[in-house]
């Protein structure tokens, strides 16, 4: 059952048509990817569905709600939880208030909050940064900062907008540990990612958007087959090397 | 969570020193100083009221004098008008500048940053001129108080003045009861979150219109009800008296120096603040009206380029733990 439904969306800001006629379903409990070159509309997407902008025209629905034009507190309320790609730690509070901001969407009471908030805080390996202030962690963690307190909040569906950029290797490597973990309790995931050393392997469908258009959708065995597909974004040479097979081929991994 | 426990000590035992100070003889009784601690009472509760909008919440307001006249005005209306009690002006006047903050500060919070400041200090301007030529109300000659028997119904005292203290010390329990325990629960957090990024706390399913709304309409009530003592006190009101920028300018520059957002900020700022504007008041009162405002104006020069964190910074700078934290690598 897909539990969400992206119909014919279009976003346009003045000429520029940022997302065109776009239409696609996220199944429940799924990890779809939303790959494409830089430029191909997949931010402008995610803030569309997180009401973050108003779609042009078009639709989308939550669980079978319509939820186009809500604001984003109330997508949010209803089990849609978002991570920004340009990563937003409320600065001047610590790690553990940042997660207990989120964790306070369920729950009003201060124990049950702490308890929840800590217990993502741990999934995300930050128990240990607990009383730094967000603003002053490294890269990686205020990544991870994100996923948890988006985490925080109980989500039936996660948008991670690019949740492994900048991160090295080994984080990753966590940082796909971490989707999985998520994955298997039931949180459904639509992820933008342009490593695909970590979208590849997990992803159970793929859908491709070039210049705002929506290209292909469909599994990563067929997608990396996809002639337009090679053209827009792999490029003929990594591609061969997908098709290849080359999953543990960590040396290359970023997409040129 | 150390911090917490200290925190913990230092309110209960505050609160019990000033509740028995009256009870030592030579304490407060008719002393000056004795309406000195009353006024850092009021003060630190005033700061404390617009340090929820402001401080937690990152909205700065330049109104609040607006809404402690208003409730200066609920009570004197109440003893001068209706020849009633202050105990109902009080918390209609209250309630009324709770109201009116609602429709004031709706506008005004689609504005960003400096520009609400600006809006808010506008508002000032507008209700001073409004209740200058405003006559029910006693317009500009304002309304002064008929002689009352002492006593807490009338919430007046001529001779003793331990009530005032005593009401002052109630006034500072409440609001910064209040504010503790927004601090300690969802409201106080999603406040922090607001003022720390509005479109990050609206993903995480906070609505900031309202939060922001409701944290205004309980910041000026609270001003309200101290603007409400502050009119018992002085037996009158008069529009110059309460609602005017230098009176909003305090409610602001408290807060700043003892530092914005923080707990202890608005007492330590009174408690620093007031005593110098009484003092002052008191030995260089012939060199004009506003001196004080000289002092604290040049006090806070000096501290925003030493300590832009105010008393509450500094004593956190003394403590070498919070500046590991604060100090690894990152933005600011």
């Amino acid at each position: 059952m897909a539990i969400l439904t992206v119909r014919n969306l279009t976003k346009s800001f003045g000429a520029l048509v940022a997302n065109n006629d776009i239409s696609f379903d996220v199944e429940s409990g799924t990890i779809v990817g939303l790959i494409g070159p830089n430029g191909a509309g997949k931010t402008t997407l995610f803030n569309c569905v997180a009401g973050l902008y108003r779609p042009t025209s078009g639709r989308i629905t939550f669980e079978d709600r319509d939820i186009t034009n809500l604001p984003s507190w109330r997508i949010a309320r209803m089990g849609v939880a978002r991570t920004f790609q340009v990563v937003r730690p409320l600065k001047e509070m610590t790690v553990l208030e940042n997660i207990l901001v989120g964790a306070y969407m369920r729950t009003g009471n201060p124990a049950e909050a702490m308890a929840s908030a800590k217990r993502c805080m741990e999934m995300s390996s930050l128990s240990h940064y607990m009383d730094r202030r967000a603003g002053g962690l490294t890269i990686g963690n205020k990544k991870r900062l994100e996923v948890a307190r988006a985490l925080a909040t109980g989500p039936k569906l996660i948008l991670l907008d690019e949740a492994a950029a900048g991160l090295t290797t080994t984080e990753t490597r966590e940082m796909v540990e971490l989707i999985l973990r998520m994955k298997s309790e039931g949180v459904t995931i639509l992820m933008v990612e342009h490593i695909m050393e970590a979208i590849m392997p997990i992803a159970d469908k793929l859908v491709v958007l070039n210049g705002g258009e929506k290209i292909i959708e469909d599994v990563p065995g067929v997608v990396v087959e996809d002639p337009e597909v090679i053209r827009a974004y792999f490029g003929e040479k990594y591609s061969r090397r997908l098709r290849k097979g080359a999953k543990e081929g960590n040396d290359d991994g970023r997409d040129a | 969570m150390n911090t917490k426990k200290i925190s913990d000590g230092i309110w209960y035992l505050l609160l019990a020193g000033a509740l028995v100070l009256p009870f030592i003889p030579g304490g407060i009784e008719n002393t000056f100083h004795g309406h000195v601690l009353t006024m850092v009472f009021l003060y630190a509760s005033m700061a404390q009221a617009w340090n929820i909008i402001s401080g937690y919440c990152g909205q700065t307001s330049f109104g609040h004098a607006v809404f402690f006249g208003i409730g200066a005005y609920g009570a004197a209306m109440a003893v001068v008008q209706f020849n009633s009690l202050p105990w109902y002006g009080a918390p209609v006047g209250a309630l009324v500048a709770a109201l009116v903050s609602i429709p004031i500060s709706a506008p005004c919070f689609r504005l960003k940053g400096h520009y609400f400041a600006i809006a808010t200090f506008a508002i000032v301007e507008i209700f001073n001129r409004l209740f200058m030529i405003w006559d029910w109300v006693g317009g500009a000659i304002g309304l002064d108080y008929p002689i009352l028997e002492d006593g807490w119904r009338n919430f007046s005292w001529s001779s003793d003045k331990t009530g005032y203290y005593l009401g002052a010390l109630f006034l500072f329990a409440l609001v910064f009861g209040v504010v503790r325990w927004i601090d300690s629960h969802r409201m106080g957090y999603y406040l922090r979150a607001v003022r720390e990024g509005q479109e990050t706390a609206e993903s995480l399913g906070v609505n900031s219109s309202l939060v922001k709304l409701s944290a205004m309409a309980l910041s000026a009530g609270l001003a309200g009800l101290c603007g409400a003592f502050f009119a018992q006190y002085n037996y009158r009101v008069d529009p110059p008296m309460v609602m005017s920028l230098d009176m909003s300018m305090k409610f602001v520059l408290i807060t700043i120096l003892g530092g914005l957002g923080t707990f202890w900020g608005p007492l330590l700022g009174a408690a620093v603040l007031i005593p110098l504007q009484e003092y002052t008041r008191a030995y260089l009162a012939h060199l004009g009206s506003g001196v004080d405002l000289i002092i604290f104006g040049l006090i806070i020069i000096y501290t925003m380029i030493r300590q832009p964190t105010g008393i509450m910074g500094l004593i956190r700078g003394l403590a070498p733990r919070g500046r590991d934290a604060s100090n690894d690598g990152g933005d600011r």
